[in-house]
């Protein structure tokens, strides 16, 4: 109940950090900060464990709107069972409940019945009578929750608390339906409890599904879109949500800055979301949340300081978190020390066994130690958590493809794809997968696509090249070289391409072959600073030199593919950097 | 679902990243059911000990147990000490070396496992026990009065569990109206455990029963409610996938189909040996059953292409690993594909034959040559070897108890049979079917199998009876089939063809044109081929020559593709007899010459008698009466003997015609005419009882003129008046009459 506990603290702490994000310059905020203070205070009377004792001192009693005689009447009642919800006894608070009638005590009521049966059936799963009966301990309070709740519901005696805690019985017992009516419906009571919101967030699959709901219009919203929108992979327009929401004063918000961070980590804009991290640490230095999701980009960039840096640091403050334990399992990972990082990811999942990244992670770590067995059983347990993890479908195919069963890791790939269908990786991947199997018109196909949705790894084209150099398409391969050399050259970074030379080599034959020398001799030269093409690059210059001299005019075919046209510009040496200029980064 | 994982972290499970089912390698748990047994042992070992010629007394003993045994009522309306006195007075096996329940004898072991188990049971479970066990005693007696031993996994009980579930999750809507309070008595009833070993015979029966007889297992949504049911409570549970994937591919569901089997193969990896072994046993063995298993999958949805890489990939594995057993599992489906695409697979076969009986794998071997003699009869091997191997493959089948396959062995002769126009050998060969006490140990109250040989098997035997004018048998063994096989199921589309087969006939034969028509869409939903030639005939009969003759060619094509040579000799035959419409006798002349070359080379004697009819008629109208005479003969022999009534009629009636024909000038006409009516008696009997009007009304006249000319006036008459009252029953008869057999 750990995580649980969390959980619903962490709706509350967000919503904290909204608050605290909120400055007073900004003069139609007030409005939501005073409904901020008001609905915590609320949320603190039921279930924040810090606030029982003094609530009921006077000194707070001014922040109640209004005492009902009810209220007043189960005070002492709500007092003593509060204290003992605080010590976990959920029975023995229910058990002083049970007669009040304030809404508030019968919130706390049911909600310690609840927890008390979350707890029996976690500890009842140790004594099971065999494997099959294991799974079927269930939360024996559930049923008659719902009973009761439901008798309430159709009285419409149930307020925004009660609501939710009806949705979390309904979700609980798999009657997802109508529990995102319920929690619809708490929305609308209680639009402030953020709680509520995040529980429908996991219940929705679709956009189509989120279109169709009826969502109290209030500024929350706002939050909950984004949100929703970062969860269903639409990256885009959940950046966009978030910016109007900086822009409408929640600039200084943590909250805000570390979901962006997320969204570019989702959409593998890696220096951004770094930035927006390292902002973040600046703000927040003490924040353990998403923190494993900045670990992921730190070793993406494989910065071993840094994540170094980070996991110590994050271990001084508290080391039995998961977002912790995923930390440093990265860090071993990066240094290549896959045993102890899977350890890591295991006491994750320890802390809770729900937490999707950990289970996707450790099966990373077996690939690496190609114990491919337990990859995929963790990336299966992945799935089982959230079917729609593409990292895990992802992996499975990757291991299937390092047990050389390139047929069947197809339908993984296809699988990740149909997920991120805008993702190069699982395209590239796919394209191999054809290529191996000689499938080739699809491989072209994957490839093509891949490079058109934006390749990250800048692969896919090369790909593409060799398959049709392969096929003897030397247009379309030419083509190709062309767009590749053009891609790593405009996208200014300097990064050592092997592969630019065999690019170079296959146009300058090229276009050998075609008659235009100009071109040629241009590749063959750019050929030069490259050692393992250097000789060829000569060899090739001779040749043209020797065409030359035979007088042979070179051919002014226009319909060839000229990309170096802007190089025999005239203004190319004027170019600040020019793209084939690479002798800086020669070896 | 979440439970389910958030659960397993508080047991001692995991090591290394895997998730084991046993914590302490313990099999046994004690369940309800079992303590149930438990006490009839014991009261078993109470009363005198058994003879084995005293077998007979088990069920005395039996009987007071399925009247509740009083130390389980005791055990149940008492407390929970009197469970536990129970366990401390279960006689000790090893106290007593004489007894049944020696330490080493099943019983013994069992006892001893049971008594360990509930030793190890912790303080809550032992409560959890005996809380389960009062809830069984109470639904067992409660939902029948019927024995309380009855294995808790009958199917009734599983339904309606399942049921419970159902509406518990589909009933919310009518919640609201009903009172709720009613809610937590079905739902403490969900709570009886299923254990491992029930789970699996679930499993395995449901198995047995989609393979054996569809009929008798869930119907597949229900089926699938349970699997997920079954799945949500354990995920690790493997085999519950490979179920759904059965089940799926019964309702040709792609997609749920692929999903399971992948699953199942990821689940396998796990549970199979120590995770890091590539050899024969465990994960790489399961590996390579994977990708063959994909491409068993994608072959049988048709999927050649997808089918043909997983098969090489599965190839691939098993050749890397030298896994011989796994290669010619491959071979086997490697052919299956190649003759499903519709190419010539039979070098392939051979050595795949050739291989299993090396690697001594006989059902691979039987599989093989089964599929060599069916090729061999479709390209017309010597009848002769393709008996011998079927003989050969048979006394390997007995031999190794192969039941199934003896079952198919015989369905392929029938078939053979059949095919060659032996329609005496054929129903023989199908009644043997049919009156086989099956080997296999009939089990789940499953009266024979219903598998695909039986439905072939009817479906021959109702077509042989519908020949013969029994139609009245024909539709009883039709009835019997749709019960057996319900439309839903894999192997309906068999009878589905062979009804509509029979009834376009009687449609046809009936001159009733416009009731076969429909017929032909039917048909053509099941075979393309059969539908296209059906389709062909009637337009034939309708009139409409040029269409149909451009129906025909196009099937000629078809089945010059797939060397289907039966339909070709068909199609010859009926582009022949449209030839004659056009009274181009001569032309058809070569077509039919080919298709009898064609049969004799096939062996196919009913198509070769056919032919010859055709061929003696032609002759007939060329004005060669007695060439048609002669080679007349040598087709009445086997028509007469293996033929259908229809052809013995038409056949009765050519000879006839012939016989007419020949003595026009002769001295002795008058005895030629009298050969020729008994002929006619004789085909007019036939064509009567098949109720083939049309010709019978041919038959009639021909009788009547015959009488005529023979002066036989009250036969004459007779005949006339029969053949009025027919004709008055018919639509005026066409033109073109005359060109017709």
């Amino acid at each position: 109940s750990a995580s649980r506990g969390r959980l619903e603290g962490g709706a509350t702490a967000q919503q904290y950090e909204k608050m605290a994000a909120l400055s007073s310059e900004f003069g139609d905020l007030v409005q939501i900060k005073k409904q901020l203070i008001s609905v915590i205070s609320l949320c603190k009377e039921r279930v924040n464990p810090v606030c029982l004792l003094i609530s009921s001192a006077p000194a707070f009693g001014g922040l109640r709107f209004s005492l009902l005689q009810e209220d007043v009447e189960d005070l002492d009642a709500l007092g003593l069972a509060k204290s003992y919800f605080d010590l976990k006894e959920y029975d023995r608070a229910a058990y002083f409940l049970r007669g009040c009638r304030s809404k508030k005590a019968y919130f706390l009521y049911m909600y310690s019945r609840y927890l008390s049966g979350e707890k029996k059936k976690d500890d009842e799963t140790v004594d099971s009578l065999g494997p099959l009966e294991k799974g079927q301990v269930r939360n024996e309070a559930l049923r008659e929750l719902r009973v009761e709740l439901s008798k309430k519901h159709r009285t419409g005696e149930l307020d925004g608390f009660t609501l939710y805690l009806y949705g979390v019985v309904l979700r609980k017992l798999d009657l997802l339906k109508e529990a995102v009516d319920v929690f619809v419906e708490a929305t609308h009571a209680l639009p402030l409890h953020w709680g509520a919101w995040l529980e429908l967030c996991n219940l929705i699959t679709n956009i189509e599904m989120l279109k169709s709901l009826s969502l109290p219009d209030c500024w929350i919203r706002d939050f909950f879109l984004a949100h929703m929108y970062t969860e269903l992979q639409m990256i885009k327009e959940a950046l966009q949500k978030y910016q109007s929401l900086i822009e409408a004063g929640f600039s200084k918000s943590t909250y805000i800055i570390s979901q962006i961070a997320v969204a570019y980590h989702n959409i593998r804009d890696i220096d951004q979301a770094l930035s927006l991290f390292n902002e973040l640490r600046e703000q927040d230095p003490y924040r353990i949340e998403n923190m494993d999701t900045f670990s992921n980009l730190l070793y993406v960039r494989s910065m071993k300081p840094e994540l170094s840096y980070l996991a110590h640091n994050l271990v001084e403050i508290d080391k039995y978190r998961v977002e912790t334990c995923c930390v440093i399992g990265n860090y071993y990972s990066l240094r290549s020390q896959h045993e102890k990082a899977a350890l890591y990811f295991q006491r994750a999942l320890k802390l809770n066994p729900r937490c999707l990244g950990a289970w996707t992670l450790m099966g990373h770590e077996y690939m690496e130690m190609k114990n491919t067995s337990a990859a995929i059983q963790a990336y299966r347990h992945a799935i089982e958590v959230n079917k729609r993890d593409y990292r895990a479908w992802y992996g499975l195919g990757q291991t299937y493809e390092i047990l050389k069963m390139h047929f069947y890791c197809l339908y993984y790939y296809r699988r990740a794809h149909q997920l991120r269908p805008n993702d190069s990786r699982m395209l590239v991947a796919l394209g191999e997968c054809y290529e191996k199997l000689s499938q080739l018109s699809e491989a072209k196909k994957c490839y093509w696509r891949a490079y058109s949705v934006g390749d990250v790894e800048r692969m896919a084209l090369l790909k593409l090249a060799k398959l049709h150099e392969q096929l003897n398409e030397s247009d379309e391969a030419a083509h190709c070289y062309i767009i590749y050399i053009q891609d790593i050259f405009s996208c200014g970074e300097l990064l050592e391409h092997v592969e630019v030379s065999t690019a170079l080599r296959y146009l300058g034959q090229y276009y050998f072959k075609n008659k235009r020398y100009d071109e040629a001799s241009l590749c063959a030269q750019r050929c030069c600073d490259y050692n393992d093409a250097r000789e060829e690059g000569k060899a090739l210059l001779r040749q043209i030199s020797q065409v030359r001299d035979q007088g042979e005019a070179s051919s002014a075919d226009v319909s060839l593919p000229c990309v170096f046209g802007s190089l025999s510009n005239n203004n190319t040496p004027v170019r600040r950097v020019s793209p084939l200029d690479l002798s800086s980064v020669t070896p | 679902m979440a439970s389910v994982h958030e659960s397993l972290y508080f047991n001692p499970m995991m090591t290394n990243g895997v998730v084991h089912a046993n914590v302490f390698g313990i099999k046994d748990w004690v369940t309800p059911y079992k303590i149930s047994v438990l006490v009839l042992l014991d009261e078993m070992t109470i009363s005198k000990r058994m003879t084995l010629l005293e077998r007979r007394r088990l069920n005395k003993l039996i009987l007071p147990l399925q009247q509740v045994p009083p130390q389980l009522h005791m055990m149940v309306v008492g407390e929970l000490k009197d469970m536990e006195s129970f366990f401390d007075t279960l006689p000790n096996p090893f106290s007593d070396a004489e007894s049944e329940a020696s330490k080493t004898s099943v019983v013994g072991l069992f006892m001893r496992h049971m008594l360990l188990a509930y030793n190890k049971l912790s303080f809550s479970q032992v409560y959890k026990l005996y809380t389960a066990l009062q809830r069984y005693y109470d639904d067992c007696l409660g939902s029948q009065p019927g024995p309380p031993t009855a294995p808790p996994v009958d199917a009734d009980m599983e339904l309606s569990e399942m049921e419970l579930t159902s509406t518990e999750d589909g009933a919310e809507g009518k919640m609201d109206k009903e009172e709720p309070d009613a809610g937590p008595m079905q739902y403490s009833e969900l709570l009886c455990p299923l254990s491992q070993k029930q789970a699996e015979y679930f499993l395995a029966r449901q198995a047995y029963l989609l393979k054996n007889d569809e009929n008798k297992a869930l119907k597949p949504a229900a089926l699938q409610e349970e699997l997920n049911n079954m799945l949500k409570f354990n995920p690790d549970f493997a085999e519950a996938h490979y179920l759904s994937y059965l089940n799926s591919m019964r309702v040709q569901d792609v997609f749920i189909s692929t999903h399971s089997l992948l699953h199942y193969f990821d689940r396998l990896i796990l549970t199979g040996g120590d995770g890091k072994s590539n050899g024969d046993e465990g994960y790489g063995r399961s590996l390579r059953y994977a990708a063959l298993n994909l491409a068993a999958l994608h072959c049988r949805f048709g999927h050649y292409q997808q089918a043909e890489l997983a098969l090489q990939e599965a190839i691939r594995i098993a050749q890397e690993s030298n896994d011989h057993v796994c290669l010619q599992h491959c071979l086997s489906w490697l052919y299956t594909l190649e003759q499903m695409k519709g190419s010539d697979s039979s070098v392939l076969t051979e050595d795949s034959v050739k291989m299993a009986a090396h690697f001594g794998l006989p059902y691979l071997a039987s599989l093989g040559i089964q599929s060599l003699v069916q090729q061999g009869a479709t390209g017309g091997k010597a009848a002769n070897m393709l008996m011998d191997a079927l003989k050969d493959t048979d006394i390997l089948h007995w031999k190794h108890s192969l039941s199934e396959l003896i079952d198919i062995s015989l369905a392929q002769t029938t078939s053979i049979w059949r095919m060659y126009g032996k329609s005496t050998m054929a129903l023989q060969c199908a009644q043997v079917l049919l009156n086989m006490n099956s080997l296999e140990q009939v089990d789940f109250g499953v009266q024979q199998n219903n598998t695909e040989a039986f439905a072939v098997v009817l479906c021959h035997l109702a077509e042989l009876h519908a020949e013969q004018g029994l139609f009245g048998a024909s539709s009883e063994i039709l009835k019997h089939l749709k019960e057996r096989f319900p439309p839903h199921t894999q192997h309906a589309k068999l009878w589905m063809l062979c009804d509509l087969k029979i009834q376009f006939e009687r449609a046809m034969n009936d001159g009733k044109y416009h009731l076969a028509e429909p017929h032909v869409a039917a048909i053509a939903a099941l075979d393309q081929m059969e539908g296209l030639y059906r389709k062909g005939l009637v337009m034939k009969a309708q009139n409409q020559t040029t269409d149909a003759y451009r129906v025909l060619q196009r099937l000629q094509l078809l089945c010059e593709k797939t060397k289907c040579t039966e339909m070709i000799i068909r199609v010859m035959l009926t582009t022949a007899e449209l030839h004659w419409e056009s009274s181009g006798f001569s032309t058809a002349l070569p077509l039919l010459l080919q298709a009898l070359v064609l049969a004799r080379q096939h062996h196919l004697q009913a198509l070769a008698s056919e032919t010859i009819l055709h061929l003696a008629f032609s002759q007939l109208m060329l004005g060669v009466p007695e060439q048609a005479l002669n080679i007349l003969h040598e087709a009445m022999e086997p028509i007469l003997a293996h033929g259908a009534l229809l052809d013995k009629g038409r056949a009765l009636l050519l000879v006839a015609k012939c016989q007419m024909a020949v003595s026009g000038g002769r001295e002795d006409r008058r005895t030629g005419l009298e050969q020729a009516v008994q002929t006619l008696d004789e085909a007019a009997a036939y064509f009567s009882r098949m109720g083939c009007k049309d010709r019978l009304r041919d038959t009639h006249y021909l009788q009547a003129r015959l009488h005529h000319a023979l002066g036989h006036t009250a036969q004459r008459n007779e005949c006339a008046l029969l053949f009025r009252m027919v004709d008055q029953e018919l639509p005026p008869a066409r033109a073109n009459l005359a060109n017709r057999l």
